[in-house]
């Protein structure tokens, strides 16, 4: 019986984080790592300009 | 009769680790062109160090994301949820199994040469580059310093952006942060050849994310103790890439999953899944 409890709280803390995703793809976080993603930041490789 | 396990020509974690360095580093185009890929794929994490800024890179580096959202002072709750989501189903198991920069460590430390075990207090590190690097002065001062340290970013993007540049625009901005890059890399390159994966072990800071997730993950690992009559043979331990004692606890928070010692017990007594342990079993 603990091992059940135990297993379905880890299950449901799991989806907690899975619907944190999706509360931050709301807010347009998908979007803003894209497009930060798609620039080539040359100072974080050391590049100074 | 004992069970004896199938023998690979390639450590199933190693073939992970190249599968995953082709998809992740997989802009082919970029070897011409040079330019960075800009598309749809950008909008996912890997669950490991992928530096964004190379341009062979598919996918987006979770703790570069990371510092950008604590640079513009918001939550990251796409990153908080990727982390965790990857942390409760699988725990550490991406550092062992999908992570380029592991498996350059992994190769280094087979060089014969004296060995070094890491003292423990030196794994905690990591804690202190996630939290101050990559949180509190990322947060105040607006910029990526984890990633301007990395040494993972410098030998995927840095390096081969100045070694393929043909215009020279690119070698003119070659400064101190650059060789401080460098010094980082051959100081933990010369690191890894005595010491097991010590990058991941003392500074990275997603082995310290997903490290916390290790003992409640739904994926573990499992020790049959009637099965490990001789916990002292210390094969398990011998043969840890993370020089781990297996056999205390197969889930502690350092351990990557790779599953070597779960192919190479000689008594077979380390199982794997994501149900709960038997009664004479250690988890």
């Amino acid at each position: 019986m603990k091992k059940a409890i135990t297993t379905i709280v880890v299950v449901l803390v799991a989806v907690g984080f899975y619907l944190c995703i999706l509360y931050g793809e709301s807010l347009g976080d998908f979007d803003e790592t894209e497009s930060v993603g798609s620039v080539m930041c040359l100072s974080c490789m050391g590049l100074q300009q | 009769m004992k069970r004896r396990r199938k023998k690979h020509a390639v450590k199933p974690h190693r073939l992970g680790q190249i599968i995953a360095s082709i998809i992740t580093l997989g802009h082919v185009p970029a070897l011409w062109t040079g330019n960075i890929y800009q598309g749809f794929l950008k909008r996912g994490c890997v669950p490991i160090l992928n530096c964004w800024g190379c341009p062979l890179s598919l996918f987006s580096c979770p703790i570069g994301a990371l510092q950008h959202f604590f640079n513009l002072q918001l939550i990251p709750f796409y990153i908080i949820g990727f982390f965790g989501a990857v942390g409760m189903l699988i725990g550490r198991m991406a550092c062992g199994w999908l992570c380029p920069f592991g498996m350059l460590q992994d190769l280094l430390n087979k060089i014969r040469s004296i060995k070094w075990r890491l003292p423990r207090w030196m794994t905690y590190v990591k804690y202190a580059v996630l939290v101050i690097v990559a949180g509190v002065i990322a947060w105040f001062t607006a910029e990526p310093w984890f990633c301007k340290l990395c040494p993972a970013g410098i030998l995927e993007a840095g390096i081969p952006l100045v070694l393929v540049d043909r215009t020279g625009d690119i070698r003119a901005l070659v400064g101190w942060l650059f060789w401080t890059k460098i010094a980082i890399l051959v100081f933990v390159v010369g690191l890894s050849i005595p010491i097991k994966r010590f990058f991941c072990r003392v500074f990275c800071p997603i082995g310290a994310i997903y490290s916390v997730f290790n003992r409640f993950s739904l994926f573990h690992l499992r020790i049959e103790t009637e099965k490990c009559k001789n916990p002292n043979c210390g094969y398990c331990a011998k043969i840890c890439p993370m020089d781990l004692n297996v056999y205390e606890n197969p889930n502690q928070k350092e351990c990557i999953r790779c599953m070597e010692c779960y192919y190479k017990c000689p008594n077979v007594a380390l199982t794997f899944g994501f149900t709960k342990q038997s009664s004479n079993s250690v988890k």
